[in-house]
């Protein structure tokens, strides 16, 4: 053995030929059977897309590095379970171009929060996380209720989301900013499309307190009241 | 290449190679490190035959002890119910009286229902239950729905203006906005609730009370009862005690009458068990205050 | 350093640049009410000024054909200076975030400043601008020495320099326009993904290209783990930043994959920046620096193939480990906890073939904090492999997952192994490649040591404390089963710690900022006369030419 890379080691083409095959190994066992073991990905019949609003509110998410302290990931653990509820599954991020598992609880899990807390109390929360929870090390968004939200290119953002997979129609798209609109507008008509294209059970509200404002707060609000309610399967695989 | 020479401290030869100075032994690798290898390694292989391990194409091999974390963590959690179920079988099954006359079950709902408050209220009632910041105190005997165990269960199970197909509906108009009201009419009123609870102070005339009163017996008794004492059917708060969800300073009386309240308190049937609901409701009834 | 390069070389440079300058101008453009736009003023200023600089030095003369009669080290000198400058802001930064944890309303109402915005800025900061441009500098300089070869041309170089710091750049000012991926060490977006991978395959090919002109037949071990640093991080970058921009005028794009598959590249990526950033290339600085220093030979080429070959293979299993008992299947958490555990060795192996290096040179260590600062990365090497192979057995992961423990197993890494081993590294550089006697100061160099030893303790056993109770807290049930402290119960129990945390990064970064002073200080001093300069510090060819063949 010892020979051999002896003599390997005086090929700097072959060295690199060896370290890329012997590094190559791992990934491709690891990660290609995921795409073609069926049982990795849970069926979910009825599983609803994130509407262009929740949609703007995950982005923001996603700017403002909300992962570098909470995670959305409930793993298979009694604690875990008991505290925050049923174990994440994996069909619940299948729309969720990147995931957003995170790696850090400073915070506490957001994977069931969808519906935990009361629009208001979000709202209360982000501006002075301190006023509500005492304790809290969270920094304060309230600059969200100020910055009014970006929805002209929300048609490209959800092509784009098409193009890596998530099943959004030509009618979605082309509508992507009149229903960004629409969801926060309730009784406006605009509103009725957006439960037209999203189903019924849709959340459509002021999210922000402030009607007749889009502003990013209503966005992330709607985002974080549909976490984990895209589906209801992780509640059903619990009950059986 | 440089001839192999033999390095004085060690006594090992070396490669014979010299890089910008630098050379390298040929001492060979030591035992421990093939000993330990083979240990690492057996127990891998010793895992993966007992464990899920490595794909098959659209399947992948089980393991022979058939181990799931998904099964284990239902079966753990079904597992841990049944070991409460000494205790959580009399909770459920007695009345609220009997368990309030209980110490024993008493201190497991205060250990129990402490961290369930704390998950799961704390973050608008605080960790006290005092509320504040436009969430009711729940330490009071002032209940904007009834303080019986049996209303405060059904306010936590079908939450206020919430998403329950039954929740409790409250609102409170929005005098002010919504053009009822004129605002010297709204001082007045103010004026006249603050009156209820506390001696005016020096400054408020009796006139101004009066004409407050007036426009209370109009607008607001509906609700809150001609004496203001509140009505628990419309969770319209008692405004004669000294207990005060949105402050009780005549700024703040004044927004609600100007804009309305309406806040929300969320149902936790689809969230929390019947027996956790039971749970927080003797927790609740525990912390109640004079 | 623009006189260095010969005049064809100036003609390219000014091509790139003009490249550079028409992207920046397009994405200026198409991005004017995106945050991308900025970044396109931003590259247009760096390219504009780059290319000013060149022009004003076009009246040089091409430099001397006798500059190849030696090794080309502006680009190592340059690389060490943004490395330190780097590791300043970063770790000023990670105090920062520190003390977010601690006094969370230290901070400004501005987006900017906020804790999800500013860790980003700390982990690229410490790892790609400090971790990135050490190693930069420090391979170009250990690949021509232990190939007795110089580089082959003085325009790649400058450019893999130049256009990583552009990237991290990029990274760092996007973090605080909210210009993220969110996925964990591969936050940049698109477009300055795709500008890495330009880079980066041109450090690649001008990595073998020295390797290809090396006058020594065998390549030293130093190299390899350079070359897998190089490699493998091309190829863990590639496949985890695939994703579809939503258009040329936005910063944001949305990744190829989703949800678990995802989540498993995206750790397989991560752990293995981990690995072949933070471990193979900084393996490759200590298989230089510690036997040159120590003047002893490497200890046993043998054990140097085993851990090499040992960590390249094992370590690209073993990323699922931080997707424990998550909605990854478990047959791959099996792979990545068992592939962990088997990774024990070789780590150790390397870490012990280091250490017993030093065997007739302890008294070196006892006298020279340079050295030291290599010998303690050793040791902390050994030790954060040992906590994380321990830490990727499932049911400790149970407890450590989400917690500070990774944290403290994050810094015990990055503070005691990965700056402890740069700082070494740089301190023996410096002189060598300046020309000096020695460090301006020797008594700072240990002054420095001490801080960044004694930091890192504060800091690691203060995560290892908050970590554990709060891993505890979160698992401990009360004697009737149920659960025994809430979430905000856990976080109160933290704050002593997070003060702690942040009393001991403030040790690390003052050693740190004491480090920037004496190098500065030492450039600032005056040059050896070229007759006493180290011997031997010169390519093959010169050598050849000076002495008859053997
Ligand atoms: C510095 C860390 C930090 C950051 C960054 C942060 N949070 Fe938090 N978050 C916390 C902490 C600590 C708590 C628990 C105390 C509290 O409720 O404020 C919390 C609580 C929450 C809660 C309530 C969870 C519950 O179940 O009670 C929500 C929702 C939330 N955060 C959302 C967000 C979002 C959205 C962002 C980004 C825009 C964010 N957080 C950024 C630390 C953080
Ligand atoms: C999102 C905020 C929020 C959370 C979380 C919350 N509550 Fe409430 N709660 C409220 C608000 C607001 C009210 C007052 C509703 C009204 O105006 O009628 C209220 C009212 C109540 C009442 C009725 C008080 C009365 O005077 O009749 C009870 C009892 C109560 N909450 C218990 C709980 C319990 C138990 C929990 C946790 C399981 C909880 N709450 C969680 C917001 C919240
Ligand atoms: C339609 C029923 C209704 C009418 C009419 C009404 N209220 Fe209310 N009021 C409520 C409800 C319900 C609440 C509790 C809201 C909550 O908790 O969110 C409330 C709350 C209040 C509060 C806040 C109490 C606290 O503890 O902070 C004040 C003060 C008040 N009302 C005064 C008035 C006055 C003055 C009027 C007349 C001008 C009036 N209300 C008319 C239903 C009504
Ligand atoms: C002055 C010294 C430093 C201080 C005060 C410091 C502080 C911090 C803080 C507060 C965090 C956030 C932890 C959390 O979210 O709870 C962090 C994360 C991190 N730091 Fe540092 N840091 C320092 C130096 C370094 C160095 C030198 C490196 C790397 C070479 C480094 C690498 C990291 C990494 C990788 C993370 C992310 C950890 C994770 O996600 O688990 N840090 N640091
Ligand atoms: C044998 C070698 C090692 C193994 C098996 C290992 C294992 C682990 C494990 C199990 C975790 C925790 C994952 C989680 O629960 O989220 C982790 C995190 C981490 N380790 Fe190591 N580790 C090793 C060496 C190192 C070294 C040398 C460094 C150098 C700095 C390092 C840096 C990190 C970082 C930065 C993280 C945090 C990742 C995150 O952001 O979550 N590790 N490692
Ligand atoms: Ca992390
Ligand atoms: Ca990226
Ligand atoms: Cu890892």
């Amino acid at each position: 053995m010892f020979g051999l890379h002896y003599k390997l080691e005086r090929k700097s083409i072959g060295l690199a030929l060896a370290i890329i095959g012997i590094g190559s190994i791992g990934g491709l066992v690891e990660i290609a059977p995921l795409f073609t073991i069926d049982q990795t990905v849970e069926d979910a019949p009825g599983m609803r897309v994130y509407t262009p609003l929740e949609l703007a509110g995950r982005n923001i998410y996603v700017r403002e590095g909300c992962y570098a302290c909470h995670s959305q990931m409930i793993r298979t653990l009694r604690d875990e379970v008991e505290r925050y509820g049923p174990y994440s599954l994996a069909v619940e991020s299948k729309y969720d171009h990147p995931m957003l598992w995170g790696s850090k609880r400073t915070g506490p899990d957001l994977a069931r929060i969808g519906g935990k807390y009361s629009d208001q109390w979000h709202v209360a929360h982000f501006v002075n996380p301190r006023e509500i929870v005492p304790p809290s090390v969270m920094p304060s968004y309230a600059r969200l209720l100020r910055n009014p939200l970006r929805t002209d290119d929300l048609g490209r953002h959800l092509r784009a989301m098409r193009a890596v997979g998530v099943p959004y129609t030509d009618d979605m798209i082309a509508n992507a900013t009149a229903d960004a609109i629409g969801q926060a507008t309730p009784g406006g008509e605009a509103a009725d499309g957006v439960s037209k294209r999203y189903g019924e059970a849709t959340n459509v509200r002021v999210f922000d307190g402030l009607p007749g404002e889009l502003t990013e707060m209503d966005a992330l609000v709607a985002y974080l009241q549909i976490v984990g309610r895209l589906t209801d399967a992780a509640y059903k695989t619990a009950g059986k | 290449m440089a001839v192999e020479e033999r390095d004085g401290h060690s006594g090992y030869l070396t490669t014979g190679h010299e890089w910008n100075g630098i050379k390298e032994l040929n001492t060979p690798v030591p035992r421990l490190v093939y000993l330990t290898l083979a240990v690492t390694a057996l127990f891998a292989v010793g895992y993966w035959i007992l464990m899920p391990a490595f794909p098959l194409g659209s399947t992948f091999t089980k393991g022979l002890l058939g181990a799931d974390d998904r099964t284990a963590v239902t079966a753990a959690v079904k597992q841990a119910q049944t070991d409460r179920a000494r205790w959580t079988d009399l909770i459920a099954a007695k009345s609220y009286d009997d368990i309030q006359g209980d110490p024993r079950l008493m201190a497991q709902v205060r250990a129990t229902g402490a961290v369930l408050f704390g998950d799961n209220c704390a973050a608008c009632h605080q960790r006290d239950a005092r509320g504040g910041n436009g969430f009711p105190n729940l330490t009071t005997q002032s209940w904007l729905w009834g303080g019986t165990p049996e209303a405060i269960a059904e306010t936590i199970r079908v939450g206020v203006n919430a998403a329950h197909p039954n929740t409790r509906v409250s609102q409170m108009p929005a005098f002010g906005r919504d053009g009822v009201l004129k605002r010297d009419e709204m001082e007045n009123v103010v004026a006249y609730v603050m009156s209820l609870s506390a001696p005016p102070a020096g400054k408020v005339s009796a006139d101004r009370i009066a004409a407050g009163k007036a426009v209370f017996t109009a607008n607001c008794a509906a609700c809150h009862g001609p004496e203001g004492r509140g009505n628990l059917e419309l969770g319209a708060p008692n405004l004669t005690d000294s207990h005060w969800i949105y402050g009780s300073d005549a700024t703040a009386l004044y927004a609600g009458v100007w804009g309305g309240l309406q806040n929300q308190m969320p149902s936790w049937e689809g969230r929390l068990s019947a027996l956790d609901r039971k749970i927080l409701v003797l927790y609740i009834l525990d912390r109640r205050g004079p | 350093m623009v006189a260095q390069l010969t005049k064809s070389e100036r003609q390219v440079a000014l091509v790139i640049l003009l490249a550079l300058t028409i992207v920046g101008l397009i994405f200026a453009g198409a991005g004017k009410d995106d945050p991308i736009g900025v970044h396109g003023f931003l590259i247009m200023a760096c390219a504009i000024a780059a290319i000013f600089a060149v022009i004003s030095a076009s009246a040089e003369p091409e430099p001397s054909p006798e500059r190849l009669d030696t090794y080309y080290d502006d680009p190592s000198k340059i690389g060490i200076v943004l490395a330190m400058a780097w590791a300043a802001v970063g770790m000023l930064v990670g105090f920062w975030v520190a003390l977010l944890l601690a006094f969370p309303d230290l901070t400004f109402d501005a987006g900017w400043a906020s804790f999800g915005r500013l860790r980003p800025v700390h982990t690229s900061g410490v790892i790609f601008g400090f971790g990135g441009n050490a190693l930069i500098a420090t391979s170009f300089y250990v690949m021509q020495r232990t190939s007795r070869a110089r580089l082959p041309d003085q325009l790649s170089p400058l450019f893999v320099l130049f256009g990583y710091n552009l990237f991290c750049l990029l990274a760092a000012t996007g973090y605080l326009m909210g210009i993220t991926q969110s996925k964990e060490y591969a936050e940049p977006e698109w477009y300055a993904d795709i500008w890495l991978v330009i880079v980066w395959v041109t450090y690649l090919v001008l990595y073998l290209r020295t390797l290809a002109r090396r006058q020594e037949p065998h390549i030293y071990v130093a190299n390899w783990y350079y070359l897998a640093f190089v490699l493998v991080v091309a190829m863990l970058h590639i496949v985890n930043n695939l994703a579809v921009p939503v258009g040329l005028g936005s910063a944001k794009s949305y990744s190829l994959f989703s949800g678990v598959q995802d989540a498993m590249t995206q750790w397989w990526y991560g752990h293995n920046a981990v690995a072949f950033f933070l471990t193979a290339g900084f393996l490759g600085m200590m298989y230089y620096y510690l036997p040159k220093r120590a003047g002893r030979p490497l200890f046993s080429y043998r054990m140097s193939i085993i851990s090499f070959w040992g960590i390249t293979f094992l370590y690209m299993w073993a990323g699922s480990h931080h997707l424990h008992y998550t909605a990854l299947p478990q047959w791959v958490q099996t792979l990545g906890m068992t592939f962990s555990v088997m990774l024990l060795v070789p780590s150790w192996s390397a870490a012990a073939n280091a250490l017993l290096t030093l065997n007739g040179a302890w008294h070196k260590v006892r006298d020279d904090a340079t050295l030291r600062f290599m010998m303690v990365a050793a040791v902390f090497y050994g030790l954060t492999t040992f906590e994380g192979s321990f830490l990727a057995i499932r049911p400790v992961n149970a407890l450590s997952h989400y917690t500070d423990w990774t944290v403290g197993h994050v810094h015990a890494g990055a503070l005691g192994w990965v700056a402890m081993i740069t700082f070494g590294a740089i301190y023996a550089s410096v002189p060598w490649l300046w020309k000096r006697d020695a460090m301006y100061s020797a008594r700072l160099v240990e002054v420095h040591f001490w801080f960044a030893v004694t930091g890192t303790i504060i800091y690691v056993i203060s995560m290892w404390n908050s970590g554990i109770i709060q891993g505890l807290m979160w698992r401990t049930y009360t004697p009737e089963g149920t659960l025994a402290y809430s979430f905000v119960d856990s976080l109160i129990e933290m704050h002593p710690y997070y003060i702690a945390r942040a009393i001991g990064g403030l040790f690390f970064l003052i050693g740190t900022l004491v480090g920037c002073y004496n190098i500065w200080m030492t450039v600032r001093g005056e040059a050896l006369p070229a007759a006493t300069e180290p011997a031997g510090d010169i390519p093959a060819p010169a050598i050849a030419a000076r002495q008859p063949a053997e």
